[in-house]
């Protein structure tokens, strides 16, 4: 019986990426479109509401893009640990105590001044994010822990502490009841750029192009970039190991903790355990198909951004916005079989013959 | 018929990899009921030829027989399933998963009965006297009872023809001498052995036949251990002296360099690698380290060059005490290494030409906080026009490079930063001729510009061409020591073999 073998290719297809990308995205687009058919919807007509949602007019695109924000800065927190070989699965839990950070300085600082707040709230969540990270990552450098277990974990801690604060110390007296955090002063609500976008999306950009720019330019990248080749060769060259790692998923937490901050004072009205929406986690998909690199990871933040809020718009004519988390994990899948085909290739061939 | 039928017959086996013939015809024959040693240096093509008996690898050319029958094994699975079973050197156990559990792994009925599988583990184990507990998991064991394990694996499977490939590298002397009287047990069961080692008293020890492999042709087939002197095992593996067509005229050597006092150093498992070992090198001399593959030549260089810890003795550096100084320093101070593990200590793999080239001295191609990487390709082409690499674009991965050229990056790397010191581990394995000598001339040009090198390597023929002194380790202590002219190859093998000359 002839079967169908993957083979590896001598090199892999060039531009391959970009190639598989679009194919992927196709495959994940078809697949979805058979998926609403099945589900009795015309697959076109949700289709032509998602794009003209996300990339319709000018106004959409500024919703797109203020989604984008949070996607990137996640995806360049996951990004910058993996160019160490490191996975920062917390991102998550570090958005959310960037944002509780954020909050508390809001509580403190009621009485300041606009840009001082939200100056505050922003280094602030960027701080928590970096305190968020530094037990996982002191814990890999120094006794060896895996950082995937306990940046991991505390993303559920970071949801019960919010849960804490709100039926606690935090509890809004003017909730009538509710169990919610006070409403954050006006003041500290991030200005908007243009239509719909905030503020957030310059720093996003700011931030993207300096630690890409460390990452890929600087000595410290450098190093990082050996460290993640090969351990050893660090070592032999004379680098810290130890110093890397702590240094590396400090800064990857104090990067979700900025988008922590900045979705605080750019879309939230008051601390909630819902303000990160996932972004973590997504973050993790949008560096791995912008394959790790800081420089993809804002093409496909944004891209992201589109799938998510064209899935929200669907809801009015009655599609599930499951649809869109669906979509999102077909891209995921699609994207990642199709790079398969860059490196290996499928020959038809019979299997070996056996003899006893 | 007045013999039995053969255990094994391997006849004309040809294997080749890219760039290296691993077996050219060779030919090994196993009685049944016999302990059967198959020796020869690294390289000799002993690994390449059990692995097709194991069906991990398919000979080019060339029958495998079993008990007169000639097999194609497509898998280890079919290997096993006509009676071969193979211990190789990583052990391949689950650390979570229990003794039995282990041994049952894959071979399980469907419906599993742990406590009948403990019991007839158990029994196996009694049987061949091998002692191990069933329900102990794996991360528990020592080294020597995870052996134990895999040997029961192979039982478990009803192999009649077990293969153990260098057994006793990790185990103590103790655990060696039971694991003698284990196979002894399993040959008188009637099954057979094959025991790959190059330690000679353990061959005389434990063995019934031995067959002597060189260059991957077998040069000594099935002879009668008994009859045979240590000394001529020795000279059978090592070969006969080709001629020294390298080496350079005798010089003076110049003042001491690098210096080593009563150093003892761990290796990975925690025994002790390095038993008190001194030695010393001048400016203008290669001093040769002989040894077979594991007498803690490895730990040696990493110790010297600072990425394993000593825990005592001295390294010093031009009459300073580097003992506890960081690579960093080790290397600013003019000592370079070579390492063994060329990609994945000396090189990073992922990485390109450039940045493998300026490894040592990116701190000083930047500009601010940023790699000048105008200085850094500069810098490269440097090293990649004075050492001939030849690679197709300083940014290419170095993954596309061959062996000869990646070791003339890692070599340039190393020699332009002009050190006084060079510490080469293994600098030519797995080169091909015209990079073996491009290398060698290297270091032997080193040498005469007035540097101390400190060259490790298993190829005995190599060190007796391009070294001025040649030191022998065994057991992590230093067994002998030679002045370039009287060395003698078959005292050095004996010297190697652990015997004294």
């Amino acid at each position: 019986m002839i079967r169908p073998v993957l083979v590896r290719r001598e090199a892999p297809v060039r531009g391959g990426q970009p190639l598989a990308f679009a194919v992927g995205l196709s495959v994940a687009l078809l697949l979805g479109a058979v998926l609403l058919l099945v589900a009795g919807d015309s697959p076109i007509e949700v289709y032509r509401r998602m794009l003209s949602a996300s990339f319709g007019d000018l106004e959409a695109f500024s919703v797109t893009l203020n989604r984008a924000i949070p996607l990137a800065l996640a995806g360049l927190a996951v990004a910058i640990a993996a160019t160490m070989g490191l996975w920062n699965i917390g991102a998550e839990g570090q958005i959310l105590f960037g944002a509780t950070t954020a909050a508390g300085i809001a509580q403190a600082g009621e009485g300041w001044s606009g840009p001082v707040l939200i100056l505050a709230m922003i280094v602030g969540g960027s701080i928590g994010g970096a305190l968020w990270a530094l037990g996982p990552a002191a814990a890999k450098a120094y006794i060896g822990v895996n950082e995937i277990i306990t940046t991991l974990m505390l993303n559920e801690i970071a949801i019960r502490l919010i849960r804490y604060l709100i039926n606690g110390p935090w509890k809004d007296p003017e909730g009538y009841g509710f169990v919610q955090a006070p409403a954050l002063p006006e003041q500290s609500f991030l200005p908007n750029l243009f239509q719909r976008t905030h503020v957030g999306l310059l720093i996003a950009i700011a931030v993207l192009a300096v630690v890409g720019l460390m990452v890929s330019r600087s000595s410290w990248g450098y190093e990082l970039r050996v460290a993640g080749s090969s351990g050893a060769t660090a070592t032999y060259a004379g680098i810290s190991l130890k110093r890397k790692i702590l240094t590396v998923l400090v800064l990857s937490g104090a990067v979700a903790g900025l988008a922590g901050g900045i979705e605080l004072t750019g879309n939230a009205t008051r601390l909630t355990e819902t303000v990160s929406n996932g972004y973590g986690f997504a973050g993790i998909i949008v560096a791995a198909l912008a394959l790790m690199r800081p420089s993809g990871v804002a093409a496909v933040a944004v891209l992201f951004g589109a799938v998510q809020v064209g899935g929200q718009s669907i809801k009015a004519i009655g599609v599930s916005d499951a649809v869109s988390t669906v979509l999102q994990a077909l891209i995921l899948f699609g994207v990642i079989a199709a790079g398969v085909l860059i490196v290996y290739r499928i020959e038809m061939t019979e299997p070996k013959v056996r003899s006893t | 018929m007045d013999a039995a039928p053969l255990a094994v017959e391997l006849k004309g086996i040809w294997k080749r990899f890219p760039g290296v013939v691993a077996n050219a015809g060779t030919e090994l024959t196993v009685k049944r009921g016999s302990i059967h040693a198959v020796l020869g240096e690294n390289g000799a093509g002993k690994s390449t030829l059990m692995n097709v008996l194991a069906g991990v690898y398919r000979p080019e050319e060339g029958d495998v027989r079993l008990f007169g029958e000639r097999v194609v094994f497509a898998n280890p699975a079919d290997a096993l399933a006509a009676g071969v079973g193979m211990v190789h050197q990583e052990f391949r156990l689950v650390p979570t998963f229990t003794v039995a559990e282990n041994v049952v792994l894959g071979a399980a009925d469907r419906v599993l009965n742990m406590g009948a599988v403990e019991r007839r583990v158990a029994e196996l184990a009694e049987q061949f006297s091998l002692d191990v507990d069933p329900q102990r998991q794996i991360w528990q064991l020592s080294m020597g009872e995870r052996q134990r394990v895999e040997i029961l694996k192979a039982l478990w499977r009803d192999a009649e023809i077990l293969i153990l490939d260098e057994p006793t590298a990790v185990l103590t002397p103790n655990e060696a001498d039971e694991l003698g009287l284990v196979i002894r047990r399993m040959a008188n069961d009637g099954r057979s052995v094959i025991f790959i080692s190059h330690k000679l008293h353990e061959v005389k020890q434990y063995c019934d036949e031995a067959t002597v492999l060189r260059g991957g042709k077998t040069v000594a087939a099935s002879m009668p251990v008994a009859d045979l002197t240590p000394r001529q095992l020795a000279e059978l593996m090592v070969g006969e002296a080709t001629e020294a067509a390298l080496r350079p005229e005798p010089r003076q050597a110049g003042e001491q360099l690098l210096s080593v006092q009563n150093l003892r150093a761990l290796n990975n498992r925690n025994l002790e690698a390095l038993s008190n070992i001194s030695l010393s090198v001048h400016g203008g001399e290669i001093v040769g380290i002989a040894g077979v593959a594991g007498n803690g030549q490895r730990e040696l260089s990493d110790v010297i060059a600072g990425l394993r810890e000593s825990t005592s003795g001295t390294v010093t550096l031009f009459g300073e005490d580097i003992t506890t100084a960081t690579p960093r320093q080790r290397f600013r101070a003019g000592l370079s290494y070579i390492p063994e593990d060329r990609v994945g200590v000396g090189l990073a793999p992922q990485l390109s030409v450039t940045d493998n080239a300026i490894l040592r001295s990116y701190r000083e191609h930047t500009r601010g906080p940023l790699i000048a990487v105008d200085r850094a390709k500069a810098f490269c082409a440097d090293v990649v026009d004075s050492f001939k690499v030849r690679t197709g674009s300083l940014d290419q991965r170095i993954a596309g490079l061959s062996g000869g050229n990646l070791q003339r990056l890692l070599v340039g790397r190393e020699l332009t930063a002009k050190p006084s010191v060079i510490v080469a581990s293994q600098p030519t394995r797995g080169l091909d001729v015209q990079g073996v000598k491009a290398i060698q001339e290297l270091l032997i040009d080193a040498r005469n510009e007035g540097l101390g090198v400190l060259m490790i390597s298993e190829d005995l023929d190599e060190l007796l061409a391009i070294s001025d002194r040649i030191i022998v380790m065994h057991e992590g202590r230093i067994a002998a020591e030679y002045g370039g002219a009287d060395a003698n190859r078959s005292a050095i093998g004996l010297a190697m073999a652990g015997e004294s000359p």
